[in-house]
């Protein structure tokens, strides 16, 4: 009995204390610096707790248009990756045969070099000298260069696609591999088209698949803001600009805590009430 | 046995003092170890900026930590960096002092402190005390593209000229914005009303309309620059220089309202365990050597006045305007924000960028 017990916290304790330090807590600090009135002083020390961050951005307004928007982007750009992803999901599952392994691979070989220098990439293809509209100028189907393809908010979806598609096929795979494969023998025996088959066995099984690639995309870009900033020019900013200004620009550590407390609590409701919607269980069922 | 052990540390102790400052001026310079972390922007890393302390004191180590701008270093520091020299820009000197982050210099222990003139020293001086080392220098003023405006720019308006509609880069920086505007109306930057960071923030926000992207770090618009997408940009004269070199038609323009100028300062951080090390590389920092890398790689002015009295390239006179008395007249120094103007200044900048 002990001898698990103690199994158990080897193997809880390493990730419970990493969490705790590098999540946990950082997290409750921002928390706690939400309620400072002053971003002077020392960091440590003890302040009154006060909701005047809070209360200067429910009054000024300025920012919810933004976090509106960044969450439709993220909305936007979570069911483009997750539909693009999911035929090359499909792929590696039922087509690639021996092969799927190699095609794993060429899927990832993007994640071997940095991010930065991927968008970099995109911006010499986009640009106004860039690849796409030197060759249009030159086929002679523009006059003047596209301006429309860099350094704004569509920039920054298209980028952001392209990024997560691979993150968005890998949960999407998991879950069309698990799939009994007897069980398409059964609806063929039953008479049902291949277009059916998908749409009655395949889709349905692999929904939580789906789902959690969508999320996974979702999440995470709704506080994105390092593509905004390499892509989005001056129209093109989301709402982790922002809070990134706080932090590094304006050293107001409080109102941007405040702004990101608003962020993460808004996020959670999102994705809670996109659950209670979709409710995952009835889906397995 | 004790006492005798006692006694002979006494003597020694005392045989040290005799020699006059302990051992460590004993070592020679090319002996003495230890290591030093600075924290610095990005490109004064380069061994060019900090030559003579390197060649003198072979054996120190120095690391380099990054910051992206003034707001970047201050909130590092605030935050517990444990830099030993950091370098920040006029401007963002009073918050260190205030927070008490900042090391008074003993002036005394720099060999080169006379070859700065008085002028340069009183930028360092917060509250009466020399709390900062002044040491690069230049002008902000609006960079162009001479084969896409061969008719020149000669106001700060041109940053928000609809005419370079999608060609227009700004700094990425509130109070930037908010100088630029006081120079093309007139206000006072030291005291700008609440009236008035209303119609700056309208100014802006309709700018952004024109403007490309705001540029955060200096490659960044140098590239912009240089393949065409940028016409007209707010920029350091480091800017200018990179791009002259890389054969880019630019000019930097003399607009009426007067050119921006700013001073870059070292600072210790307050309890640095290093201090005579970090003196010494301070002291370093002003000498020749290093002096004419600044004025020759980045067309920066040094502090040290022998480094300028030895500039004879035609170019780089131009670029100081050597040559025009009446520049250094129509050039404005930044003030010190005070922590209430950057705190609405930048929160002014957030809206613009938030704005629909």
């Amino acid at each position: 009995m002990l001898d698990r017990r103690a199994t158990f916290w080897a193997l809880y304790l390493p990730p419970l204390l990493w969490l705790g330090a590098f999540f946990v807590i950082p997290l409750a600090l921002m928390a706690a610096f939400s309620t400072r009135a002053e971003s002077g002083g020392d960091l440590l020390r003890l302040w009154t707790p006060s909701l005047k961050q809070y209360l200067d951005l429910f009054t000024s307004g300025a920012y919810w248009r933004l976090l509106r928007l960044s969450a439709l982007m993220a909305l936007a750009i979570a069911t483009m990756a997750t539909t693009l992803a999911y035929p090359i999901a499909y792929f590696l599952a039922f087509r690639a045969g021996r092969r799927a392994g190699f095609y794993l691979v060429l899927l990832l070989v993007p994640f071997w070099t940095s991010y930065l220098l991927r968008v970099m990439a995109l911006k010499i293809m986009l640009g106004s000298n860039g690849v796409v509209n030197s060759f249009l100028t030159y086929t002679g189907l523009i006059g003047e260069p596209l301006t429309i393809l860099l350094y704004n908010r569509y920039a920054v979806v298209i980028t952001l696609i392209y990024v997560w598609i691979p993150f968005a096929a890998l949960p999407i795979l998991a879950a069309l591999q698990r799939i009994d494969l007897s069980l398409f023998e059964a609806a063929a025996d039953l008479g049902a088209t291949p277009f059916r088959q998908f749409w009655r066995v395949t889709l349905p099984l692999s929904l939580p698949g789906v789902l959690a690639a969508f999320f996974m995309v979702f999440i995470p870009t709704v506080g994105e803001y390092v593509t905004p900033l390499l892509v989005g020019g001056s129209r093109g900013f989301m709402y982790g600009n922002i809070i990134q200004d706080f932090f590094t620009k304006a050293a107001n550590w409080p109102l941007g805590s405040a702004l990101s407390m608003i962020m993460l609590v808004s996020t959670l409701v999102m994705v809670a009430v996109a659950l209670r919607l979709v409710d995952l269980r009835k889906l397995i069922e | 046995m004790k006492r005798q052990l006692f006694a002979t540390l006494f003597i020694a102790s005392l045989l040290l003092a005799a020699c006059g400052g302990g051992t460590a001026t004993e070592v020679p310079p090319d002996q003495l170890t230890g290591s030093l972390t600075v924290l610095d922007w990005a490109g004064y890393d380069a061994p060019d900026f900090w030559v003579d302390f390197q060649t003198t004191y072979p054996k120190v180590t120095v690391n380099f930590e990054i910051g992206a701008s003034d707001a970047d270093i201050y909130t590092k520091m605030k935050a517990g960096d444990q830099a030993d020299i950091f370098h920040p820009y006029t401007g963002w000197l009073q918050f260190y002092v205030d927070e008490g982050l900042v090391e008074e210099i003993d002036t005394s222990k720099l060999t080169n402190w006379n070859k700065v003139p008085d002028d340069f020293k009183k930028i360092g001086q917060i509250n009466g005390k020399q709390y900062f080392l002044p040491w690069d220098w230049g002008f902000t003023s609006i960079l162009y593209r001479t084969d896409k405006i061969p008719e020149g720019v000669d106001s700060w308006a041109a940053l928000m000229d609809p005419k370079y509609q999608g060609h227009i880069s700004m700094w990425d920086d509130g109070p930037g914005a908010v100088t630029i505007s006081s120079y093309i109306h007139g206000y006072d930057e030291t005291n700008i009303t609440s009236a008035q960071l209303a119609l700056i923030k309208e100014e802006w926000t309709q700018q952004r309309d024109s403007n490309l992207f705001y540029w955060a770090g200096e490659p960044e618009l140098v590239e912009g620059m240089a393949n065409g997408d940028v016409w007209v940009a707010y920029a350091w004269q480091g800017a200018y220089a990179t791009l002259l070199g890389q054969g880019v038609p630019v000019a930097y323009a003399n607009p009426k309202e007067g050119r921006n100028s700013w001073v870059g300062v070292y600072g210790i951080r307050k309890g640095a365990t290093n201090m005579d090390l970090a003196l010494k590389f301070l002291d370093a920092k002003l000498a020749t050597a290093t002096g004419n890398n600044v004025v020759n790689l980045f067309y920066y002015g040094h502090s040290n006045q022998d480094v300028m009295n030895g500039i004879t390239d035609e170019t780089l006179k131009q670029a100081f305007s050597i040559g025009d008395p009446s520049i250094l007249s129509k050039t404005n120094f930044t003030p010190n924000l005070t922590a209430e103007q950057r705190d609405d200044w930048t929160a002014m900048w957030a809206e613009v960028k938030a704005a629909p």
